[in-house]
């Protein structure tokens, strides 16, 4: 039940599955074809089951074609509120009397946007009034809740042993996830069609504030999801991807449960949603049952998701935090979608400055100039569906800037544009890249969330195999020629923490008087722009 | 094609409808109720080979043949528990050098390059009961791979330019483990559960790693890496035959080594009670209601498990459904009895709730662990927790590598190899009246100790108002090097710091002419040490005591002035325009002025200022007496020559562009000027590294200062 924070991303091996860099063998299509059944309903739903008998247990993963990317103006975080909600019940799960809970939680909706109305009245707001409408609204709240069975849709996964029931909400993407034992398989194509077929956003405010919370975790109170929040603001400024996922604070406290059912009309609709099953199942006994339960969702036509396309940066854009924790340098360069010929150019890129201690990033910087405890660079910040950032950061040592590091970052992004890469280096990128596939595939739930992710991104499971005739295909100069087009002064935006102290915290002085402006002069110099 | 699937789909059909009846399957389910739940087939995951070599080594074979790599991971007894407490970290660094420094016939480099061509790993890490190696490779490589493997268990080398870059990363990491509540709370929380000195809680410092050299590396591998010391665990695509020979040839001639005692560890938990650390920069607090735990051969742990589940675990659970969903005060909230194999585990409660509602959120905690007593878990919780437990058993069986881990992990600690296979009958037997025996015996709001880590100010009520809180001080002790500026915050003076505060006066004086300085105007040569030589910057200062500074500086760019008062903080160039400095650095420069000798000389009487003498040090040939200051709530440590009254050297702490670091001035050429006698020559170092050199080249006493100068329009620009 989280978005997908970005900061999260800055986790290189996560940043990996995002990235969809993973690949294989391409034998290895012909083992799967034999073990892999796709299906799509009437409804445009498309189901997938990936038979793996190890153990009789089974994962599945529900992608849905659309994240915080399609929030509607003023509503950010709608789509992660959502998310939420799908695990507060339907019908006929987590209610006493749905016949008498179902007018009650209209009477709550009317009680709220009348609240809301007062609420945000530019002129003439009437406080005793406000006070009445909001007392209104909350005793609207209290009688929608004497039908609520708290948590039963998570208590009816978990009492048949369910595992990691969870789901999150990227700026591409909602999915859903959690495995059970392979009896249970039924029970499961039951609930998780009844979820997206009658969900109840019951109890909405109280989740709403959980959310807020959960804002509060992640990004509030921590200084990397305060920088990163700013950063994407600043890195984009026409596509959606400018907007925090969890949603700005004052979009929280106003959204409501008629919105949320709104945004779950349009974009949750079959033909946006891929449902992957992978473990101890047999396609033909399944898949019957799958198409009997979820050939219910009716058929709406696929959302227009058009969004502006981001334009052309042409100056370099800079975002300064003063913290009163540890520096951290981050910075974005502009590319284009997954989609781009040259996708497999940056996995290269990432592959070759990241992965281990023979990557370019770690033994320049960690091992060599010994400036950055950690240091690596990746695609896919914020999402990787629409044109997004090729991003670089490190964490300086102490005693060290995040100029210096800036630095040393930007001479290894001038090797890359300038020397060819090694023979040595390319056969390596190749062959840690279909070893990381093989690893991938022996988990129920990373095989379940692969093929739904490549269904939805390219229409076909198959290319999560084909990927690697892709990076196959790889030469020098694409590094080069990539590296060239992309790391340029002008397509950058930065992000750093700088430390400050604030009251309480250390103070400063280089001797007695004033000897270290200077050196402040030149650290905020940096700091312009 | 499609017309087989479908005959053999019918006859499968057919085939299922003997374990569920017809109807039932074809029938629209209307509720969950209804859906049949087949008998779960019996499953009998393959059962790990165990063999024990004559040197003791006990080595365990899974054989996996799905996919065609192989893995393994050797699990050493003796870890952080037993380093001495002056080397903390000592197991982190040696898990980290042993694979980084390499073998006696390769570096580390070569081995990193060796591997990853092959897309394989071979890692060591370090952990509180043992250290681990472990390999990961395409199955067509494990000869070339499992070679770097058994070199590098048996002979490696530590080399020290790897331990000098382990070291740098330990600091780092202390360096940065205040900079999230979550992680400050759950190191404190433990500490608190087990003790501050105690051997699963305590953490490394900067005195601890710098403290740790070569040698001892080397002497952990040969105190503790021994065959008799060793379980090693193999999974992949291999033939369990040909694996055992592999192994025996490789180590079966090993010698033994002696046996090794256990740590007497001792527990030590806090007193219940409230304890505080505050953190302004959040708007969420964190809350951690600890106890010490128990351990997992305990007769209670099942229906402690039980107990966990129903009270603090998933969705189903009371804290759950109270503090989340029914009164939305939290996004994070869990906890229980916790238990481990080999130590006790922590008992505790975990939420993070909005600072405004801190208090209310523990209130709310205590509220739903009290009600235990009137509220006893009742049988249907228990069925709830129980079923959950029990249908969820199957995923520890999952793969042949889980059932691998289990097993070598009861082989460590000592638990009968078929532990996991009573689990779920025990789980079975156990009764409301255990669990709620359980909760009578280990849980009392009473008894735990409630740490808070937020921000004070936006308390719904003062922490006190709950009871007599105890404040955690998290500040982290400075780089040994440093040490001397740590505590050195005087609140009052002492006989001999006010004497040679008095002597210092004198030198730089006297009483008299100081009390008359208002201001000061110097000029300064400003010479930059760096990497590619001096820069020296020519340069004008006015102070105006006790907060106003103006400072002109020649630049290559041109003329910049820079002005802080505490009204405002500026720099502005000649077209440049101004730009305003962050609140921080005006802070910290109205800090800085209150630390010049000058300022302080003059203000020696003030109430607020503070010399605390605190023993002596030499430097260069002198012998120093130490004294520390606060001067009005800035912090700086003086060595002056008892002889002359001359300040020889400052430390203090300050900020570079990269954070806070320890700041040092050695002071020379005391000379006469404008009827003062000062330092013309002071020579700045940040953590011991050279920095800058500032030469005073003439100052004069309350000069006359246009007060524009410190106006804040573009105006501040050369005049």
């Amino acid at each position: 039940m989280s978005y997908d924070s970005i900061k999260r991303r800055l986790l290189p091996s996560i940043a990996f599955v995002l990235a969809l860099v993973t690949l294989a063998a391409a034998q290895d299509i012909a083992s799967f074809e034999k073990r892999i059944t796709v299906k799509k309903l009437p409804n445009g739903l498309t189901l997938i089951v990936c038979e793996r008998p190890e153990a009789p247990v089974f994962s599945f993963h529900t992608l849905v074609d659309a994240g915080s990317a399609q929030d509607p103006m003023a509503k950010t975080g709608l789509a992660h509120m959502f998310e939420h909600m799908a695990f507060k019940g339907t019908d006929k799960i987590g209610t006493t009397d749905y016949a008498a809970e179902k007018p009650a939680l209209a009477r709550v909706e009317v009680a709220y946007s009348a609240y809301i109305a007062e609420r945000d009245k530019e002129v003439g707001r009437n406080e005793a009034k406000l006070k009445q409408l909001e007392k209104s609204w909350k005793d609207a709240i209290a009688a929608a809740d004497k039908y609520v069975v708290p948590n039963q849709f998570g208590k009816i996964v978990e009492q048949n042993g369910g595992q990691d029931l969870n789901a999150s909400t990227g700026y591409d993407e909602t999915e859903y996830h959690y495995s059970l034992p392979s009896n249970r398989l039924e029970l499961w194509a039951y609930l998780e069609s009844e979820r997206f077929l009658h969900p109840v956003l019951r109890e909405f405010y109280k989740e709403r504030n959980v959310v807020i919370e959960e804002r509060r975790l992640r990004t509030d109170s921590n200084p990397i999801g305060r920088l990163l929040e700013q950063f994407n603001a600043s890195a984009f400024e026409a596509h959606p991807y400018h907007r925090p996922t969890v949603g700005w604070m004052s979009d929280l406290n106003s959204f409501s449960a008629t919105d949320a059912r709104r945004f779950f009309d349009e974009y949750y609709v079959p033909a946006n949603m891929v449902v992957a099953v992978a473990g101890d199942v047999k396609a033909l006994q399944v898949m019957p049952i799958l198409e009997k339960y979820f050939r219910r969702l009716p058929a709406t036509p696929k959302p227009d998701e058009t969004t502006t396309t981001e334009p052309p940066q042409n100056s370099e854009r800079r975002v300064v935090l003063m913290e009163k924790t540890q520096p951290l340098y981050l910075e974005g360069y502009h590319r284009p979608d997954y989609r781009t010929k040259d996708d497999a150019v940056y996995d290269a890129i990432t592959d070759l400055m990241s992965e281990g201690r023979t990557s370019r990033l770690y033994r320049a910087l960690v091992r060599d100039k010994k400036l950055a405890s950690f240091s690596a660079g990746f695609s896919g910040l914020p999402g990787t569906k629409y044109p997004h950032l090729f991003a670089f950061y490190a964490f300086p040592l102490p005693g060290h800037s995040t100029q210096e590091v800036a630095d040393a970052i930007h001479s290894e992004i001038d090797r890359l544009k300038k020397e060819d890469i090694s023979d040595e280096e390319l056969k390596m990128i190749k062959t840690r890249t279909k070893a990381s596939l093989i690893r991938s595939l022996g988990d129920n739930q990373g095989l379940a969330n692969n093929l739904a992710t490549y269904q939805t991104r390219y229409g076909d499971w198959r290319e999560l195999f084909r990927s690697v005739d892709r990076i196959d295909k790889v030469t020098k100069s694409d590094i080069r020629r990539v590296a060239n087009e992309t790391f340029n002064d002008t397509n950058r935006t930065v992000g750093v923490i700088e430390t400050s102290a604030g009251p309480g915290a250390r103070g400063t002085d280089q001797s007695s008087g004033n000897q270290s402006l200077p050196d402040q002069a030149s650290a905020d110099r940096g700091g312009a722009q | 094609m499609k017309f087989t699937r479908t005959v053999l789909l019918l006859i499968l059909l057919a085939v299922s409808t003997l374990h569920v009846s017809a109807p039932q399957v074809w029938a629209q389910a209307t509720s969950w109720k209804q859906i049949p739940i087949p008998t779960l087939p019996p499953f009998h995951p393959a059962q790990p080979k165990r063999i024990q070599l004559s040197n003791g080594m006990v080595i365990f074979l899974q054989e996996d043949h799905e996919l065609p790599l192989v893995g393994g991971t050797a699990r050493i007894r003796g870890g952080s528990s037993s380093e001495p407490a002056g080397k903390i970290g000592l197991v982190d660094l040696f898990g980290e050098v042993w694979r980084t420094g390499g073998t006696k016939s390769q570096t580390g480099d070569q081995l990193d390059d060796f591997l990853e061509v092959r897309a394989a790993k071979v890692e060591t890490g370090g952990g509180p009961d043992s250290t681990s190696i472990s390999l990961s490779c395409l199955k067509g490589d494990f000869d070339d791979v499992f070679r770097v493997f058994a070199e590098l268990l048996q002979n490696p080398e530590f080399r020290a330019d790897k331990l000098d870059l382990a070291q740098k990363q330990a600091e780092d990491a202390i360096s940065r483990r205040n900079d999230e509540i979550g992680g400050i709370a759950a190191r404190e929380a433990a500490k608190l559960a087990y003790g501050a000195d105690n051997s699963y809680a305590r953490e490394p410092e900067y005195a601890t790693i710098a403290a740790i050299v070569r040698q001892d590396l080397i002497d952990w591998h040969k105190t503790y890496i021994h065959p008799n010391n060793i379980i090693l665990g193999m999974s992949g695509d291999f033939d369990s035959a040909r694996m055992e020979a592999k192994l025996r040839a490789a180590f079966e001639s090993w010698p033994k080594g002696p046996e090794l005692t256990k740590p007497e560890i001792k527990f030590d938990s806090a007193r219940p009670g409230y304890y505080l650390i505050p953190k302004d920069d959040v708007n969420q607090s964190s809350i951690h209601m600890v106890a010490l735990g128990t351990t997992r051969n305990n007769p209670d742990y099942y229906a402690i498990s039980v107990f966990n589940e129903a009270f603090g675990g998933g969705f189903s659970s009371r804290l759950f459904n109270d503090i989340r969903t029914k009164r939305g005060l939290a996004y994070h909230v869990a906890g229980g009895i916790g238990t481990n194999f080999g130590h006790p585990g922590v008992l505790q409660f975990v939420a993070g709730t909005k600072s405004q509602s801190t208090i209310e959120t523990i209130q709310a905690l205590n509220e739903d662990i009290d009600n235990l007593a009137q509220h006893p878990i009742t049988d249907d919780e228990i069925k709830q927790a129980k079923d959950a437990i029990l249908n969820a058993f199957i995923f520890r069986l999952a793969s042949p590598d889980a059932v691998l881990a289990e097993r070598m992990t009861y082989e460590f600690y000592g638990y009968p190899s078929d532990w996991l296979d009573k689990y779920p009958m025990e789980v079975q037997k156990v009764t409301a009246a255990d669990v709620n025996r359980a909760a009578t015996k280990y849980v009392h709001s009473n008894q735990l100790a409630v740490l808070v880590v937020g921000n004070t100010r936006e308390f719904d009520k003062p922490l006190s108002s709950l009871g007599p809180v105890k404040e955690i001080d998290i500040t982290i002790p400075p780089p040994p090097g440093a040490k001397e500026a740590e505590g050195a915050k005087p609140t009052e003076s002492n006989q001999e710091g006010k004497a040679l505060a008095a002597k210092v006066v004198a030198a730089m004086g006297g009483e008299a002419r100081l009390a008359t300085i208002k201001s000061v105007k110097a000029k300064i040569t400003l010479t930059h040490t760096t990497p590619q030589g001096d820069f020296p910057t020519q340069m004008e200062t006015i102070i105006i005591f006790p907060d106003h500074l103006h400072a002109e500086m020649q630049t290559p760019g041109g003329t910049m002035n820079i002005v802080v008062t505490p009204e405002t903080a500026f720099m502005a160039m000649l077209d440049q325009g101004m730009r305003d400095l962050p609140s921080s650095q005006k802070t910290e420069t109205l800090e800085q002025i209150k630390r010049d000798p000058i300022f302080i000389a003059a203000h020696a009487k003030d109430v607020n200022v503070f010399f605390r003498a605190a023993g002596t040090e030499k430097v260069g040939d002198n012998e120093t007496r130490i004294v520390d200051v606060n001067a009005a709530g800035a912090y700086i440590r003086w060595y002056v020559d008892p002889q002359t009254g001359h300040i020889l050297k400052e430390t203090y702490q300050t900020l570079s562009q990269s954070g806070p670091v320890q700041g040092e001035t050695d002071m020379h050429e005391w000379h006469p000027m404008s009827g003062l006698n000062i330092p013309t020559v002071r020579h700045n170092k940040q953590n011991g590294e050279e920095t800058s050199t500032a030469t005073y080249t003439a100052i004069e006493i309350n000069p006359a200062v246009d007060p524009r100068l410190f106006e804040k329009p573009a105006a501040a620009s050369a005049p």
